[in-house]
């Protein structure tokens, strides 16, 4: 029936497999491999040992690296929760309210999101500027000069400083796919509810939390593998991992390791620690919320 | 009627509410970029005395500094390449394999499809430095073209998700009838089935050129030569110099004409933006 459809299958396949396989598989295999060696850029390839699961035991004991790890998990704590109950509260309003004005909130909301992590960084890190800054500015007009701070300057609120600017990039970018949850929820029930006298709270924790929870799965599963993602861009960016540490975050412990460093083997290692865990927690997170179903 | 008077105006009450605490949002959504623009515009003099003031006019010179003496000229035609090339070469590669893999079963082709599935997770960030001693192995380092293919393979999971539930949503009518008028394989994937996936391939498009236009991980790694970064590397190094030099003003105008771009690209593509993230697109 088709003519030659072999040689157009491997023709349209082959191409796309083969540099999957050079770009993404064996990049792939060999992180492992090298999380596995001691190599540095001096013994990348032949001269470098292998070492097992050496690199894997040294984190445990590396300060610096268990320090990434326990900011990493307070900030996994923390994101997440607090960017989906900002994104499902701005996906309801819109949904649920008549103002005519819906779609300039939705654009302005969504905006943050689409725009390069680098200058959300750059722009956070002038709102938190010790001197110039917008937030420390503020404090001062509303009277409260002793809650001034060197925000990224200072060990105790480094980390707080990218987990806000990590909200505030990604709220919008859930709402969107909140509101498409809630737009696939018949209005019925929603009138049904109002004629029975159902207040705004009570038609947002009894109908669009429960008929929504296969949605706020799949967001909170996304929020996090992007919180462990984009974490990195933004500590590189506004604090370097400083001050001593205090912001570092896994992958850029990883990178630190890796590329200032030259320690492959070991930053290999963190690498693979770290998609390890993502897929774990990605994986638990998406049992819970489907699991009592 | 005075109770439906009582209940319309407890409506509108509750409108305003609503309202002020969207307009609230709007006010920390957009009020660091307004700074920025603003900022832009002020002389490094003006920005250390007051930098909440208005500026005493508009002072281009920052901007002509960013595009002579920051590099953002570079910096630019760099990324519009990556941009531009990087997309091309995706849809190349993406749709005849998605095409395939919605239309046929063959030796492999479920293996194929689980593994790009799995893929999808696997961020950039975590492959980056074999990638780098890879690259570098080839003597590609600093080579925009072989970075705008590796770029294109990141999204390849992406893409061949989307683009595949996409087309095997699509009625194969059409494909049918050309077969049956003698059309070749190509024909009926150049003529037929690539103008139906418009829809489908616009969103992919955007997305995935929003993600290159934004990349940082891999750039970083990769491009190494001043003459070769793209914005987002621009960006944060000169930042990173500005942070202990004194000219601000071509650090604002800087921002401003990376976000210009992206802003107007938004506005005309938002539509196809926004249906790709409700069909469950991932954030690159």
């Amino acid at each position: 029936m088709n003519k030659n459809p072999k040689l157009f299958i491997a023709v349209c396949t082959l191409p796309a497999v083969i540099l999957t396989i050079i770009f993404m598989i064996i990049p792939m295999f060999n992180a492992i491999y090298l999380s596995f060696t001691d190599s540095t850029a001096l013994s990348v390839g032949t001269n470098s040992k292998f070492v097992f699961l050496d690199n894997y035991k040294y984190m445990f004991r590396d300060k610096y690296f268990l320090q990434a790890l326990a900011n990493t998990l307070k900030l996994l704590l923390v994101v997440p929760p607090i960017t989906i109950f900002f994104s499902l509260l701005s996906a309801s309003i819109l949904t649920q309210s008549r103002l005519r004005e819906k779609a300039f909130y939705r654009t302005v909301y969504f905006f943050p999101s689409i725009i390069s992590l680098t200058l959300v960084g750059i722009i956070w890190s002038f709102v938190f500027n010790p001197t110039k800054g917008i937030l420390n500015h503020l404090l001062e007009l509303v009277g409260l000069e002793n809650l001034k701070h060197a925000w990224l300057g200072e060990s105790k609120t480094a980390l707080a400083c990218i987990g806000v600017a990590l909200v505030w990039q990604a709220a919008g970018y859930y709402m969107v796919m909140h509101i498409a949850g809630i737009d696939g929820i018949s209005r019925d029930v929603y009138e049904a509810a109002e004629i029975d006298g159902a207040t705004a709270a009570q038609k947002l924790m009894r109908i669009t939390m429960p008929m929504l929870k296969n949605t706020i799965g799949i967001t909170y599963v996304l929020s996090l593998s992007g919180t462990i993602n984009l974490s990195f861009t933004l500590s590189n960016v506004m604090t370097a991992g400083g001050p001593n540490g205090a912001s570092s975050v896994l992958l850029q412990y990883m990178y630190q390791q890796g590329m200032n460093n030259a320690n492959f083997g070991y930053a290999m290692a963190i690498a693979m620690f770290t998609l390890f865990m993502a897929v774990i927690i990605s994986a638990i997170s998406r049992k819970l919320t489907m699991g009592n179903e | 009627m005075d109770a439906s008077k009582t209940s319309r105006i407890k409506r509108q009450m509750i409108n305003w509410i609503l309202r002020v605490i969207l307009i609230i949002g709007t006010i920390i959504f957009l009020y660091p970029f307004v700074w920025n623009i603003i900022s832009s515009f002020k002389t490094n003099k003006e920005y250390l005395t007051d930098p909440y003031a208005l500026p005493s006019g508009f002072h281009i010179e920052n901007y002509i500094n960013a595009i002579e003496d920051a590099n953002m000229a570079s910096y630019f035609l760099n990324s519009i390449y990556v941009v531009v090339l990087s997309t091309l070469l995706l849809l190349i590669f993406v749709i005849p394999i998605s095409y395939v893999l919605s239309r046929y079963r063959f030796f492999g082709s479920k293996v194929i499809t689980t593994i790009y599935m799995a893929c999808i997770f696997l961020q950039a960030t975590y492959i980056m430095i074999p990638l780098f001693l890879e690259i570098q192995a080839i003597k590609a380092l600093n080579n925009l073209s072989v970075i705008c293919l590796v770029y294109a393979v990141m999204q390849f999971p992406f893409a061949i998700f989307t683009l595949q539930g996409f087309m095997s949503s699509l009625s194969r009518e059409y494909e049918e009838a050309a077969r049956i008028d003698g059309a070749t394989n190509w024909g009926i994937l150049r003529r037929i089935v690539i103008p139906l996936c418009k829809p489908g391939i616009a969103t992919i498009t955007m997305l995935t050129a929003m993600g290159f236009w934004n990349e940082y991980p891999l750039a970083l790694v990769l491009l190494t030569d001043e003459r070769k970064k793209t914005i987002p590397i621009g960006l944060a190094n000169l930042f990173e110099v500005q942070r202990f030099a004194t000219n601000w003003g071509a650090l604002f105008a800087a921002l401003v004409i990376v976000l210009i771009p992206t802003m107007i690209i938004y506005l005309i593509g938002q539509k196809y933006l926004l249906q790709g993230i409700q069909a469950g697109g991932l954030k690159g």
